[in-house]
């Protein structure tokens, strides 16, 4: 691979550390990569938890620093920037480990060539505790090598370091900053041994709730976003759509497009119709001059993917199993139910955009993408070229929600600007967005449980089955090994003690595109197991909060569940009664090994379902930044609870009704719950957050509503 | 044509006719106003014209002879934050931030209009404004905010 000027002298140490020296402005830069066996353990930990294995890992610098002469530290970031807040807690991790002012830190982003490449891209609410190891302790050698060296050059032996100064203890006046100590001539060397980690309990910067460094253009409207990309000379592309999911372009030809003024190049190639133009409403408008053929699949509507679903349920994999509930299941009072989620879409606000420029010998994107390795994989792929040759720099992201991995619009604009030789910037319309994007796949999930004379459950069984979530993005040998998509099961295996248990998971083709939404499986299925864990504690006659706390293994987690439900009760004085004419339903759920609990609080304006409170307890191990959890866990109980509340895609003649949010409302402020939060911390490590804590708002609403009205909601959306 | 944006006269083509929306971010470069759905219904594209929080997507440019547009990049008076974008900096509302823009515009045209109104006002002012990331509650909050600095920078 071609390297850029600032990693070509990368060498690496005994200890996988790479080390470039004096090439940045003067600066020093260090990077690391993860080993072999780091990769493993993270491989085995991530398959223990459900969630899968990232696609890849890196073989390059994962983790990138500059010091600049003037003292300020550059990271590079691996990751992409959709709002999660995920450049700053990283940045914490650093700065704190560095042993330098948060002000003294500053981020830059890495592109799909460096200086770190990230193949496993953003996503699956794996950053923080992907990263948390490997930035403390890459930060940590450096600091180490930048204390050697200022011991050195003081004259002593010992030296300390504050505020990103090398600092005689005997006289704190001899002091030298890392900017200098960094822009000197020397033969740099890590240390042989670790780098010690600052302990928890000196922390100045981690656990702190530091503001976004990412605000301040956000707010000034100067964030570039990949809708916004522009450069010199570029222009704009469209595609041509198929008028029913899955049809294909039989005949294509030009039309009257030509004839339009503005209209720069029509492009027919590899099934793709497009227009180049000089604005991007001209683009679109030629769309309708072209003549074009489409050879129509089959029409179908989401009804016959339900029936696909529902008959598909019995033959599903075991993804959890104990004891023998079939035997179980006889002797004693049963409870039965099927729970179903519909289709749903991404509605990130800002649809798929790229700005692609071929050239002859390179190829440069700017893409609002949670996954740049992959789309400049792709790019190549659908140019023929050497996947070296293309640098795809993400962007900010306007909404990512997992909608942002596989960007179509850079395929676009890559075959687009191949064709004309100049660069074409493709921005998909809101139509285009909700018609022809993967989606969130509907699930059906069928429970028969076992209750014993004591209301304990001694026996469960659930039949999941789902469109799949990640099975496209993972190869198909794995595919195979995994049996079932363990996307689409995230969050539909029970955490309860329950002697006789089965949990089965299908994956279902359907001739829907379908994929990954904020939390994969999370919200549905977690959805249908605290509901129906809720009908079994009223069948059993129990509190549901006292039912869960007596369901819940002695375990590590079971002792995290119990204290993040204890302290979400407490929230919401959970036992006191609600209001009149409300009452409250509670729901829990782990994912990335983040616990989270919520209680909302319902009622009916008319005939109209209000969500007027909601409490969440979230236990994430370690906040970095607490606010931006909280912050995370607010948003995520929004988007969680639009999804309970209004979406479902629905599809009619094989093609998907909503082109607008006309069809397709989304929660607004007139909707939105008061929330309260309370992060919780349980350990010295984190886990996942973008995700984990929207887990239980779906199912806290459902439960709710039963304990207000009776009236038991198995099916999403249910206002 | 001329137009005024940010108190700067741009001179626009009236032909063929578009709408602002993009006249300000693919020809003028002025990026902060942000596409989100091309229908007016998800307020992202929100801009001022004289005063008026107005959906640009909506308002064709040949309507806009002479008019006063105000657009993200000219809230603020230099580098002095505009009250609206202080109170969400500081109580760190913004998450992806494609929608913010329009979100502020909108309560900048509220307060601007109503320096005190009530959560049923500021409702009724930021409901047609979608945030996928779920911010309102902060949203909400940082509206109130916004009110008391400008009560504060008045006093």
């Amino acid at each position: 691979m071609k390297r850029d000027a600032r990693t070509q002298r990368w060498r690496m140490t005994r200890r996988g550390f790479l080390i470039g020296l004096g090439i940045v402005g003067g600066g020093l830069a260090l990077g690391a990569t993860l080993g072999l066996p780091a990769a493993r353990l993270a491989l085995a930990d991530l398959l223990g938890d459900g969630t899968g294995p990232p696609a890849s890992f890196p073989k390059e610098p994962a983790i990138w620093f500059a010091i600049q002469p003037n003292g300020r530290v550059v990271m590079a970031m691996p990751k992409v920037e959709m709002g999660q807040g995920v450049h700053t807690a990283l940045a914490q991790l650093a700065a704190e480990e560095l042993g330098i002012a948060w002000e003294q830190i500053s981020v830059t982003q890495s592109s799909s060539i460096g200086p770190v490449r990230d193949p496993a891209g953003t996503s699956a609410s794996y950053s923080m505790m992907g990263l948390f190891p490997i930035i403390r302790e890459t930060a940590a050698t450096l600091r180490e090598m930048l204390r050697a060296a200022g011991a050195e050059q003081l004259g002593i032996a010992q030296a300390e370091i504050e505020q990103g100064f090398v600092i005689d203890p005997a006289n704190p006046a001899r002091r030298i900053g890392f900017g200098e100590l960094a822009a000197q001539p020397r033969e740099w060397q890590a240390p042989e041994e670790a780098a010690p980690l600052t302990p928890p309990d000196r922390w100045r910067i981690i656990g702190q709730p530091v503001s976004r460094l990412d605000l301040p253009a956000k707010v000034r409207g100067a964030a570039i976003y990949g809708y916004d990309a522009r450069v010199e000379g570029m222009l704009y592309g469209a595609v041509a759509r198929p008028p029913r999911l899955g049809a294909k372009l039989r005949r294509a030809a030009p039309g009257t497009a030509l004839e339009r003024r503005g209209v720069v190049q029509v492009v027919i190639r590899d099934g793709v119709a497009g227009v180049v133009a000089e604005s991007r409403l001209t683009a679109y408008a030629a769309l309708n001059d072209l003549d074009l053929e489409w050879e129509l699949p089959p029409p179908f509507t989401h009804h016959d993917l339900e029936e696909r679903l529902a008959a598909q349920a019995r033959s599903g994999t075991p993804i959890q199993q104990h004891g023998d509930p079939a035997a179980a299941m006889h002797s004693a009072r049963l409870v039965e139910a099927v729970y179903q989620t519909p289709l749903a879409a991404h509605a990130n606000l800002e649809p798929q955009a790229a700005l692609v420029d071929v050239q002859p010998d390179r190829v440069r994107a700017w893409v609002s993408t949670q996954s740049p390795v992959q789309v400049a994989e792709s790019i190549a792929a659908t140019l023929g070229r050497p996947a070296d040759t293309v640098e795809v720099t993400p962007t900010y992201l306007g909404g990512g929600f997992g909608r942002k991995l596989l960007i179509t619009a850079a395929n676009e604009a890559a075959i687009l600007s191949a064709a004309v030789g100049k660069p074409v910037h493709v921005g998909w319309t809101r139509t285009e967005e909700f018609r022809h994007s993967y989606l969130r796949p509907p699930t059906y999930a069928a429970f028969r449980a076992a209750l014993d004379a004591q209301g304990n459950i001694i026996a469960l069984e659930q039949r999941h089955a789902s469109g799949s979530v990640l099975f496209d993005f993972i190869p198909a040998p794995l595919r195979w090994l995994l049996g079932s998509d363990f996307g689409a099961w995230r969050g539909a295996r029970l955490v309860y003690a329950i002697p006789n248990l089965l949990v089965t998971s299908q994956t279902v083709e359907l001739p829907v595109p379908t994929g990954p939404w904020r939390g994969l499986g999370l919200l549905a299925n977690v959805f249908a197991v605290e509901s129906f864990i809720d009908e079994l504690a009223h069948a059993a006659g129990s509190d549901p909060l006292e039912f869960r706390l007596r369901h819940l293994p002695e375990s590590e987690l079971g002792q995290r569940f119990r204290a993040t439900l204890l302290a979400v009760a407490e929230m919401a004085g959970w036992g006191q009664p609600a209001p009149a004419g409300r009452a409250r339903g509670i729901a829990c759920s782990v994912d990335m090994n983040t616990v989270a609990a919520h209680i909302a609080e319902v009622g009916y304006e008319g005939d109209k379902l209000r969500v007027y409170r909601v409490w969440a307890a979230v236990d994430p191990g370690l906040a970095i930044n607490p606010d931006g959890l909280a912050a995370q866990t607010e948003g995520g109980i929004m988007m969680g609870l639009s999804a309970t509340l209004f979406e479902q895609v629905t599809i009619s003649e094989g093609r998907i009704d909503a082109g607008n949010f006309d069809r397709y409302p989304l929660l607004t402020i007139a909707d939105a719950p008061e929330v309260a939060v309370q992060i919780l911390r349980s350990g010295d490590q984190p886990f996942g957050g973008g995700e984990p804590p929207m887990g239980p708002i779906a199912a806290a609403v459902a439960n709710a509503v039963f304990a207000l009205t009776g009236e038991r909601k198995r099916r999403l959306p249910i206002a | 044509m001329e137009v005024l944006i940010n108190g700067q006269p741009y001179t626009v083509a009236d032909e063929p006719v578009r709408p602002l929306l993009y006249v300000l971010r693919d020809e003028l470069g002025l990026t902060g106003t942000k596409f989100g759905c091309g229908a007016g219904i998800c307020g992202a594209c929100t801009v001022h014209i004289n005063g008026v929080a107005t959906r640009s997507c909506q308002t064709m440019i040949t309507t806009l002879a002479g008019a006063h547009i105000t657009t993200i990049e000219g809230l603020a008076e230099g580098e002095r934050l505009h009250p609206v974008q202080q109170a969400f900096l500081e109580l760190q509302v913004p998450q992806c931030g494609w929608c913010m823009s329009g979100q502020m515009m909108t309560a900048a045209a509220l307060l601007a209009n109503n320096p005190n109104p009530t959560h049923d006002e500021m409702i009724a002012a930021m409901r047609y404004n979608y945030c996928r990331c779920g911010a309102y509650a902060r949203i909400a909050r940082a509206v109130r905010r916004a009110a008391e600095l400008i009560k504060e920078g008045a006093a």
